[in-house]
């Protein structure tokens, strides 16, 4: 079996949701808006679907839930959706520069719609900046938006105080809650967010479904525009199987947690125990305020997707935040958030964790790691000669 | 680029890469970098003479920091060149690295180039008979230059003199190097944060004899051949700073909360 180290790009469906999933795909096919027996059902099952969301959060409502396709659709309905509806109280947005990029990149579309949007700054662990974010804020402001916690390092935000800070100020606060919700509690009702972004493939459910919790009393304009589906803020025929499914992913989620959270925890630290007993390796983020699945590290003198691939002929699929494996060819924005330097940044290893990931998982790549270290270090200029001997030394 | 569109020929050289080290007495040295994605190529030849008194490269080997097709088209031109005319060699180009694998993703395509050049640049410096060494400019000393944003940040996050060093816990910091004072505080430093960086106009690393083996153990991160040209903030904070890299003939951003400055 092949090691998967990844799960905070993509994670299998649960069989248990599979199994939920399957009859809503012709069996029960039903559209909500429909009123015959069909729709009746599917309208039930619907609004069953949204509780079970809302209990996933705490919300004190089911009304709190808009389904949505996704998280980078959840984000777009948040951000935009409510700066288009207070625009008349304001036009300043603030975002942190550890955003993902789906958030930095609707950051750049608002500004070129005539809004201005801050990026609040991260200290070395990748934690914001509290008190300048509070500087930050004048009358102008009306959103807050920064992550739970960041997708490519785990550090995870004071979200408390920054809801705080952004009541006091009377923003509202949208945190995109994906690079934590499968292992982190979220309780919306001790954390004030007004806007939440949540996915579903995140717990284990299908791809293409996500939601939005809205806090009492805020309400976002529409970025599509249709029937007037989920209260006239997302319109298109609900995505039935996805729903139910995402609902499922929801309730095993909740009842596993706890649990699930303190394994992955334990497997964390063994994996970042073992890694660091490697020469010149250096863990990124926070050593303690990080979600229980993540783990980055880097490594001195080498490349990020050279030890992806080295890594993948040992039968491990990992994750890098190497330029060289990304789109732009620009190292990890995060990584040069938190003050490393490009070469250090392209050496980034991302091992995420998950459901399905096993002690002997972390074994694998703690046996794998120093010697695929050891040769990508051999073909390095930037290996300096006297390293290069020791490491030549340590193989007699 | 998915790193599954790699040709077998590709994840060939990748895994098995020809010709990898260094030569001790080579006749000429090609340094190359791309300062987009970060990939560092060098590539070592060694020139003798075939039956009809040309000139051939007759050994040639390189060391790589980069992705898997940086060292993959590195290997598969060491390959390609050895043996041949340096007219010849002189003569591949980036597609015809790219033909002899199979084929690059387009958007890894300068990595090919780079491997060419680096080859080229070992021919020049082979013909043109300079030493095997990048010439760097020397810089400017610090007390006759400018940094931007100095006075403005003075006292919030630009320093001068250190009083207690407690109050830099886990902050990342830049130490300008102005000599040895400096580079003790540099490594006294570590001690309370896991992020000290030093900037030093110095080719390699400064400081006495005692001084530079201890920077070596130490974790303080040194930028060799630089210098800080701009420091950079909002609402009375340091956030990031410019530095020059001097190899590279480059600005880029570093982002920091604290930058010394010893009188």
């Amino acid at each position: 079996m092949t090691t998967y180290l990844d799960y905070q790009s993509a994670k299998p469906v649960d069989e248990r949701v599979l199994k939920e999933m399957l009859p809503y795909f012709n069996e029960k096919f039903g559209n909500p808006s429909s009123l015959h027996l069909y729709g009746y059902n599917a309208t039930n099952t619907l609004e069953e679907a949204r509780k079970k969301i809302a209990d996933f959060i705490n919300a004190p409502s089911p009304d709190n839930i808009i389904f949505t396709s996704g998280a980078t659709e959840s984000n777009n309905l948040a951000i935009i959706g409510a700066a288009m509806r207070r625009k008349n109280q304001g036009n300043h947005i603030i975002i942190s520069e550890i955003e993902h990029i789906s958030i930095h990149n609707i950051g750049k579309y608002l500004e070129r719609q005539g809004f201005k949007v801050s990026r609040v700054g991260v200290d070395r662990f990748g934690r914001i900046n509290l008190n300048k974010l509070e500087r930050l804020i004048t009358d102008q402001t009306i959103i807050i938006s920064i992550s739970i916690a960041s997708n490519e390092i785990g550090t995870l935000q004071p979200v408390k105080e920054i809801a705080e800070i952004a009541q006091k100020h009377k923003i509202w606060f949208h945190s995109d809650a994906v690079a934590s919700q499968c292992s982190v509690p979220i309780d919306v009702q001790d954390v004030p967010y007004d806007l939440l972004t949540l996915s579903s493939n995140e717990i284990y459910g299908p791809r293409g479904v996500g939601a939005l919790y809205l806090k009492k009393g805020v309400r976002v304009n529409p970025v599509l525009i249709g029937g007037g589906q989920e209260r006239g803020m997302r319109s298109g025929s609900e995505n039935m199987p996805g729903i139910v499914g995402f609902a499922k992913a929801a309730e095993i989620m909740k009842a596993e947690m706890s649990e699930e959270s303190a394994r992955l925890k334990e497997l964390r630290d063994k994996l970042i125990q073992g890694i660091l007993t490697i020469p010149k390796s250096y863990l990124n983020g926070h050593p303690e305020e990080r979600t229980p699945h993540n783990t980055n590290f880097r490594f001195d003198y080498i490349e990020g997707e050279s030890l992806l691939l080295a890594l993948r002929d040992e039968d491990i699929q990992v994750a890098t935040g190497s330029a060289c494996s990304s789109k732009t060819l620009e190292p990890s924005h995060t990584l040069i958030s938190c003050g490393l330097l490009h070469e250090e940044a392209h050496g980034s290893l991302l091992l995420t964790l998950g459901r399905f990931t096993e002690e002997k998982d972390i074994d694998k790549i703690i046996e794998a790691l120093p010697g695929v270290i050891k040769r990508l270090r051999k073909l390095s200029p930037l290996t300096p000669a006297k390293f290069l001997e020791q490491i030549k030394e340590e193989e007699k | 680029m998915s790193v599954h569109k790699y040709t077998d020929k590709v994840m060939d050289h990748f895994r098995n890469p020809r010709n990898v080290g260094e030569i001790e007495d080579a006749d000429g040295i090609g340094k190359v970098g791309n300062p987009v994605c970060g990939d560092l190529m060098w590539i070592y030849i060694k020139v003798g003479k075939n039956d009809k008194g040309e000139e051939i490269i007759d050994d040639i080997k390189f060391k790589t920091f980069g992705c898997g097709s940086a060292v993959s088209t590195s290997s598969m031109i060491t390959e390609m060149a050895k043996g041949m005319t340096l007219d010849e060699a002189y003569k591949i180009t980036r597609s015809d690295v790219a033909d002899e694998l199979d084929g690059l993703p387009p958007i890894k395509m300068h990595c090919s180039n780079l491997a060419a050049d680096a080859l080229q640049a070992a021919i020049d410096n082979y013909r043109t008979g300079a030493t095997p060494e990048v010439e760097i400019v020397t810089s400017c000393q610090l007390d006759t230059r400018i940094v931007l944003g100095l006075t403005e940040f003075l006292g919030k996050g630009v320093y001068k003199q250190i009083d207690d060093i407690n109050e830099f816990k886990d902050k990342r910091i830049l130490v300008v190097d102005t000599g040895d004072k400096s580079l003790e505080l540099a490594i006294e430093l570590t001690s309370i944060t896991g992020r000290v960086i030093l900037v030093t106009s110095a080719k390699s690393i400064p400081g006495t004899v005692e001084l530079r083996k201890k920077l070596k153990v130490s974790e303080v991160k040194i930028l060799q051949e630089s210098e800080l040209i701009e420091i950079k903030g909002e609402l009375d904070e340091v956030e990031k700073v410019v530095i020059h890299d001097y190899d590279e003939d480059e600005n880029y951003e570093l982002f920091v909360d604290t930058v010394i400055i010893l009188d």
